[in-house]
């Protein structure tokens, strides 16, 4: 009988390049989702060119660029965070991290006002307002709510994942020489911001 | 690129990003932001200017968050690659879809 089989290493394996492949892997499936909406939004605005003009009117451009703002800032720190961790100032890189799960909060209480303004006026898909709508307006209504929506999905869902590399980060397991799950939760959190900075201006500021 | 270097710890040689660098980055961002609203704003009349103005604007604003807080300028450049072809493709996706609308008289 010959020995069991082992692997050399095993349990300890670690690949910090293939981890980081993994992630950009996972953020192409990402761009081809958001991409395939963008697609659509510019059929839809292709065949409707007076509706979507009208309809993008009514948003409120001085929300979207203080959202705007809020995500690029938040993109600023989550990166000086990954600096600060690089360089083995864990307290620098704590503070950084909670000021981006603020600004995520910051963007999603913006984003709740402005949603609720536009069920107010009966916009949502579905309500008395919009079935009297126009054909395209509605398609546009419908887009930007899908579009914004998924978006604001995915806001939430980088809060969470910067919220576990903090408690890595205080657990010790996210250190100065360990440190791929936060540049992952970076870099998702920047495609968070990528995709918001085509939003923007394809719904608020396309005259 | 040594080859020994290729396994497990790979993140001791890396290129650190100083604060300043990652401010100024943020300072373009913000300045591309505001110019973007105020050519909505304000030119508003021309349209078709508006369009390409702020897909032009967007788009660098896209590559210069790629290129510097997601880190592509410093990583090897299979990432460039990587994504050069999803884009490729996702062209390929539009205009092909897109021919049939243009098309339509």
């Amino acid at each position: 009988m010959s020995e069991p089989f082992v692997l050399q290493n095993s349990g300890h394996n670690r690949d910090d390049a293939a981890s980081k492949m993994g992630m950009w892997l996972f953020l192409f499936t990402e761009l081809l989702l958001f991409g395939g909406l963008f697609l659509v939004y510019m059929i839809y605005r292709y065949l409707n060119p007076e509706d979507f003009f009208n309809a993008s009117l009514d948003l409120n451009v001085l929300i979207g660029t203080i959202n705007t703002i809020v995500l690029l800032t938040s993109s600023m720190t989550v990166a000086m965070s990954i600096t600060a961790t690089q360089k083995g100032d864990k307290k620098k890189a704590l503070w950084l991290l909670w000021i981006t799960i603020i600004a995520a909060l910051i963007f999603m209480v913006n984003k709740y006002f402005e949603w609720t303004m536009k069920f107010d006026h009966g916009l949502f898909p579905g309500m008395d307002h919009y079935n009297h709508l126009p054909h395209g307006e509605r398609l546009f209504y419908f887009l930007y709510f899908m579009m914004t929506g998924l978006h604001a999905l995915h806001v939430i869902v980088g809060g969470i994942f910067i919220f576990f590399v903090i408690r890595y980060i205080q657990k010790g397991k996210v250190n100065s020489s360990r440190y791929m799950l936060q540049e992952n939760a970076g870099l998702y959190w920047h495609l968070v911001d990528l995709i918001w900075i085509y939003l923007f201006p394809l719904f608020y500021l396309i005259k | 690129m040594a080859d020994t270097k290729n396994n497990t710890h790979n993140s001791q040689d890396v290129h650190i990003t100083s604060y300043k660098e990652h401010f100024g980055i943020w300072l373009g961002l913000i300045i591309l932001t505001i110019m973007t609203v105020t050519v909505s704003v304000f030119g508003a009349d021309i349209q078709t200017m508006t369009v390409l103005t702020a897909l032009v604007i967007a788009s660098t604003k896209a590559l210069i968050v790629a290129f510097y807080f997601m880190h592509l300028k410093y990583d090897p450049r299979i990432y460039q690659i990587m994504i050069g072809i999803v884009l490729l493709l996702f062209i390929v996706f539009a205009v092909l879809t897109l021919v049939d609308y243009v098309d339509r008289v």
